[in-house]
């Protein structure tokens, strides 16, 4: 029998009373990429921790190539040959594009950094991810995301990994990006290195993995071989029951037009960009990123300026309108960036949920904190969300369970037409299923959802309409059912569509 | 026979009420507030007052001496907090100099409202209800340093009035008592500068002293400095110049170790000189006599000199000059 | 589908309520150590008097100015900014104050042109923070300077003096109306009702959840509705007005407008925000907290000044317990989070 590159015997990790990690095992062997699958909250992250000696591990043994491993700092995981690459880029977005390939491994002389030397293996990672046309004297803020994560590729790279653990690479990435990324991935893998491939998307794990391992509440519950006839096991054994619709229907009606959206331009996307927003209605943006479909909503929702073009609201006309009006004529907006722009991750979820309709919290004048929580609290089982209590703080959450507030709060709001951009970004399959089952919900009762995905499978499934953004412009609206994943790909990479 | 007496009556109150009487014993608590803790004219005060305190105790007082000044030196609010605080902890006596004659009437009216008796030394207060008020002649002290400085430039040309700092009572009489002086008796010197303050600190009265120099360094005679760190600072800024060393006469105000130093190498030609350990001996003394119902009187002068490299040497001078703070303070 | 639905089961809430409870209660803690501390090391003669209603009056009266211009600097810092200049307003309303009696005009004109000219300094600020973006730090350095000197410009560079006849009208606020009853100064009663007002206004009203939305994420209280230049601004605005109640409270004390006055004190009072649970970050804070924080400091230096430490001793204390209460918050966090 080989040696197994990675193997984790009976890892066990509690944090006080809560225990993390159960009881997982998992091995991986040389050249192998190895899917890790499990919904949020699962125990991933935590494995992940401690083999990049964040936590260490309260019981069981790790292997590497047979010895004992049990690095102490971070540094120590990287030289012994254990690289992360994390789903949230951990870039130092003013330093250029070398400097953060060699951050914390500079090549020294005399204490100096010896620049040749920097750059002569800066071109060499960036070489061997075919991915030399990067500028390596650019700023990584200035790149655009899937490009910045090549260069957190090439920085685990530094060390010639043995393992390389990938965390949800795919989430922010287009189709396009995602192809360039696998490609790199089978590159890396036919080198030797093992890779530990972190994924919701079953699909991009069928693609990639040759085994797979599936983790739930702590314990590694099932692996095997990776193949398509895989699948269903795989779905059930990571929610722990059977999940016959990803996609529950819910029967609603189309009605009359409510937003009217005519050659909409902001400053730089989009540039052209008309539709028609009916009620009771779901419409599907999709695009590769960077086409302006996030510009498009922020521009209408009046967080960018609108330069052009007209926007009307049941017939009104509401050009350049700030959010706070946008709220008071029932439009919410749900951004892509929900850390960033969406959520007070150090406020509790009942703030979280309210901050845009406080009345009903309100009596005498002022906020009565009962009455939040009471109503905090039945948000919560509406929606799922996992939570201890109503006051409890948003950054205890797991991600799917925070969008499940962030999307709380615009029902709570009891918007009318919500703007959802990218709602389902990197969060677990069950908490996904839950946002679909809402917006078909949300279209019964005659409201209307404008929904970004670079997901198409989602887009497909939920959409009554699907319109695609190329360059800064909107196709032409078609029914769902008059597209297919090849469809939209071409007029996504603008193809000419027939 | 009196004190005899006195002491009958007290061993009999703690006889009787077991608990030690307050004001009326021989163990007293004093605090003793300066405006200040590190200018050495604080500390002669200190040495003065502990000297108070050893010659107490040899007369078989006990005496717990307290020294603390507010923590921003230049603060009022902190030095009205150290008075209430020290009425709070009931002492049997405080011996102030107050930072501000008016702002802190309020606090002294306090202490004298529950039988704390209060001693003013230094600089003065908007109030006669404390029990004595012990400091030098300021006014006289500006008067014999415009007297010294005319002299020196021999009755003609141009000075500069360096001011210390707003508020400050004491050094506001010497300016009053330098400026009438100097207007009314020397009409042939002209006064370029009377209205720049130099601030509490050496630091500020050196940079204060540079803006003026470098304004009138070309014209200037003469320059009066109401005290130490005034007299420092214009020191400093004279041997940044090259005019340190009688070209512009320094006639200064308080002895400290950099003041007298500049005083025997030349760069200081006249220091007017108050004696501050006195004001702190007879502060306690004070104290002592009121808790023992002695008449005090209401106000002492303490005395001002002039004093000059020529005299420096003399006895009495070398005493005021360089008072001996190590025999007091360790 | 099938989701959790959250088990709200009473223990597991009131659980949930007391490790609430005993963060809330972190700043109670450092004040009860440190008088827990003096109590200790205090020979029994001293701690006679340090532990009388006459002193304990004494310490209130002490906090009074630091803890109405915590109010205002809660608000500033829980929005996630800053404002350096509270000495230099300070200074400047105790000077107009001042001015004002002596020019004759009536008390009740004077406090409402000086709490008028705190609000205005506050609009100032908030105007340029909020509407040209610059940093708080910045602009209200810049106010530092420029409060100082308008300060001492109309105090024509020396203390303004009162007539004799106007000093127990203007003292009225700060000073003790009985040494030995019970009655406190009214300065004491205005901070308390004052602190009452305004931990319901934070914590109970839409506006002060819409402070703690903006310091805790101004995006997304953005993209909420929340006119967030307009909090911002009412926030400088409003802290500014209690700046300008500190500067009448400072006027009262020292009975004279001393433009050199209040040097530093924004310090004590972000000092006392932070000892009281908040993150300079923005977002976390409460006027409950501040207000036991600026009385922590007014006990260690009441404490260490009756104690006959030397100052240096007790700056540096106050050093240590400003990192260690700060620590100790950190730490519960962390633990709690773990």
């Amino acid at each position: 029998m080989i040696v197994p590159r990675l193997r984790i015997v009976e890892v066990r990790k509690s944090f006080g009373a809560t225990q993390a990690l159960r009881q997982v095992s998992l091995s991986v062997g040389p050249g192998e990429v190895h899917a890790l699958i499990g919904e949020n909250g699962a125990g991933k992250s935590t494995l992940m921790k401690i083999l990049s000696a964040a936590h260490l591990q309260d019981s069981g043994d790790i292997q590497l190539d047979g010895n004992f491993y049990a690095p102490r700092t971070p540094q120590a995981a990287r030289s012994a040959g254990v690289a992360m690459i994390y789903q949230e880029l951990s870039l130092v977005p003013h330093l250029s594009v070398e400097e953060n390939i060699l951050l914390g491994s500079e090549p020294r002389q005399w204490g100096w950094i010896d620049r040749k030397e920097r750059r002569r293996r800066a071109v060499s990672a960036l070489e061997q991810l075919h991915q030399s046309h990067l500028p390596l004297d650019a700023p990584v803020h200035q790149l655009p995301i899937a490009r910045q994560q090549m260069v957190e590729i090439a920085r685990a790279l530094i060390g010639s990994p043995r393992v390389l653990i990938m965390d949800e690479p795919t989430s922010s990435l287009s189709k396009e990006d995602t192809k360039v990324l696998f490609k790199v991935i089978l590159r890396l893998r036919d080198r030797g290195v093992s890779i530990i491939y972190i994924s919701h998307f079953l699909e991009e794990c069928l693609e990639l993995a040759t085994h797979y391992t599936v983790l739930r509440d702590g314990e590694s519950v099932g692996t095997g071989r990776m193949k398509r006839e895989a699948l269903p096991e795989i779905t059930r054994l990571m929610v722990g029951r059977e999940l016959n619709e990803i996609y529950p229907h819910t029967p609603h009606a189309i009605g009359a037009p409510l937003l009217e959206v005519t050659q909409l331009k902001g400053v730089k996307k989009p540039l052209n960009v008309s539709f028609k927003l009916r009620s009771g209605e779901i419409l599907g943006i999709a695009g590769i990123v960077g086409a302006g479909r996030t510009e498009t909503l922020r521009a209408l929702f009046g967080l960018d300026p609108q330069i052009g073009g007209d926007v009307k609201l049941r017939g009104i006309c509401c050009n350049r309108l700030p959010p706070r009006a946008w709220l008071q004529r029932r439009v919410g907006y749900l951004s892509e960036n929900r850390k960033e722009e969406g959520l007070m991750l150090h406020r509790n979820i009942g703030d979280n949920l309210f901050l845009s309709n406080y009345r009903p919290c309100i009596s005498g004048g002022f906020i009565k904190q009962r009455r939040q929580e009471s109503l905090a609290a039945r948000w919560i089982s509406l929606l799922g969300i996992k939570a201890r209590h109503p006051s409890q703080n948003l950054h205890e959450l797991s991600g799917g369970n925070q969008q499940k507030v962030a999307l709380g709060r615009l029902l709570h709001h009891d918007a009318e037409i919500l703007l959802l951009d990218e709602p389902t970004r990197g969060i677990d399959v069950g908490s996904k299923s839950q946002i679909y089952k809402t917006m078909g919900e949300l279209a019964a009762k005659g409201k209307s959802v404008v929904f970004i995905s670079s997901y198409l499978p989602e887009l497909l499934g939920v959409c009554d309409t699907i319109g695609v953004m190329c360059r800064g412009t909107l196709s032409a609206l078609r029914p769902a059912s008059e597209w297919t994943e090849q469809d939209i790909v071409a007029a996504a990479i603008g193809q000419n569509e027939n | 026979m009196k004190p005899f007496f006195l002491r009958l009556v007290v061993i009999l109150g703690c006889l009787i009420c077991t608990v030690p009487a307050t004001g009326a014993g021989k163990n007293l608590t004093i605090a003793v507030i300066p405006k200040g803790t590190s200018h050495e004219f604080w500390k002669s005060i200190h040495a003065g007052a502990v000297k108070a305190k050893r010659e107490l105790e040899d007369q078989g007082y006990k005496i717990n001496l307290i020294w603390k000044g507010p923590i921003r030196e230049d603060d009022r609010d902190q030095q009205i907090a150290v008075v209430e605080n020290f009425i709070a902890r009931r002492v049997d006596g405080i011996v102030l100099a107050p930072l501000d004659s008016s702002a802190l009437v309020a606090p002294v009216e306090t202490a004298l409202s529950v039988n704390i008796p209060v001693v003013i030394v230094d600089s003065g207060l908007k109030s006669d209800r404390y029990s004595s008020y012990i400091a030098t002649d300021n006014y006289h002290g500006g008067e014999l340093g415009a007297e010294h400085l005319a002299k020196i430039i021999n009755g003609i040309g141009k000075i500069i009035l360096v001011r210390y700092q707003v508020g400050s009572a004491s050094t506001e009489e010497r300016e009053a008592g330098f400026m009438n002086t100097m207007t009314n008796k020397y009409p042939r010197i002209k006064i370029l500068s009377q209205n720049q303050y130099a601030g509490p600190t050496r630091d500020s009265a050196y940079k204060a002293a540079q803006d003026l120099l470098n304004r009138y360094g070309k014209d200037v005679n003469g320059i009066f400095a109401p005290c130490e760190p005034v007299t420092i600072g214009v020191m400093l800024a004279l041997r940044d110049m090259g005019k340190a060393g009688g070209i512009v006469k320094l006639v200064g105000f308080d002895a400290g170790t950099q003041s007298v130093d500049g005083l025997s190498k030349g760069d200081v030609q006249g220091l007017v000189v108050q004696n501050p350990m006195k004001m702190g001996y007879l502060g306690v003394k004070a104290i002592v006599d009121v808790a023992q119902k002695k008449k005090v009187v209401k106000k002492v002068d303490t005395g001002v000199h002039v004093i000059t490299k020529e005299n420096m040497d003399q006895m009495e001078n070398r005493e005021l000059l360089h008072p001996p703070l190590d025999q007091y303070l360790k | 589908m099938k989701t959790e639905i959250p088990t709200s089961s009473t223990g597991h809430l009131d659980r949930f309520n007391l490790a609430r409870a005993v963060q809330m209660l972190g700043p109670f803690l450092v004040l009860a150590f440190v008088i827990g501390f003096f109590a200790v090391i205090m020979p029994s003669e001293i701690s006679q008097t340090f532990f009388s209603a006459y002193n304990f009056k004494l310490i209130l009266t002490q906090t009074v100015i630091v803890a109405i211009g915590s109010l205002g600097m809660t608000m500033i810092i829980v929005s996630g900014g800053i404002d350096l200049s509270v000495g230099s307003v300070v200074a400047l309303t105790s000077v107009l104050g001042a001015v004002l009696i002596k020019a004759g005009v009536s008390m009740g004109a004077m406090i409402v042109a000086v709490l008028a000219t705190g609000g205005m300094i506050g609009l100032i600020n908030g105007t340029i923070i909020s509407l040209f973006r610059m940093t708080p730090f910045i602009v209200t350095l810049g106010m530092l300077g420029i409060a100082r000197g308008l300060a001492k410009k109309l105090a024509d560079n020396q203390t303004v003096n009162l007539p004799d006849i106007a000093l127990p009208s203007v003292g009225m606020f700060m000073a003790d109306p009985a040494p030995n009853g019970y009655y406190v100064a009214p300065g004491i009663a205005i901070a308390i009702d004052l602190a009452i007002i305004m931990a319901l206004v934070l914590n109970r009203s839409v506006f002060g959840r819409y402070i703690f939305a903006i310091g805790s994420n101004e995006a997304t209280a953005r993209l909420c509705g929340v006119r967030t230049r307009l909090v911002k601004l009412s926030v400088y605005m409003l802290s500014g007005v209690f700046f300008g109640l500190a500067g009448l409270m400072q006027f009262s004390r020292l009975r004279q407008g001393d433009p050199s006055t209040a040097v530093g004190i924004e310090l004590d009072m972000i000092a006392a925000v932070v000892i009281g649970g908040a993150s300079l970050n923005g977002g976390t804070g409460s006027i409950m907290g501040s207000m036991i924080g600026a009385l922590t400091m007014a006990v260690l230096r009441s404490g260490s000044t009756q104690i006959d430490w030397p100052n240096y001793v007790q700056e540096i204390i106050i050093g240590v317990v400003i990192i260690l209460a700060v620590g100790l918050d950190k730490w519960r966090q962390s633990r709690s989070q773990s």
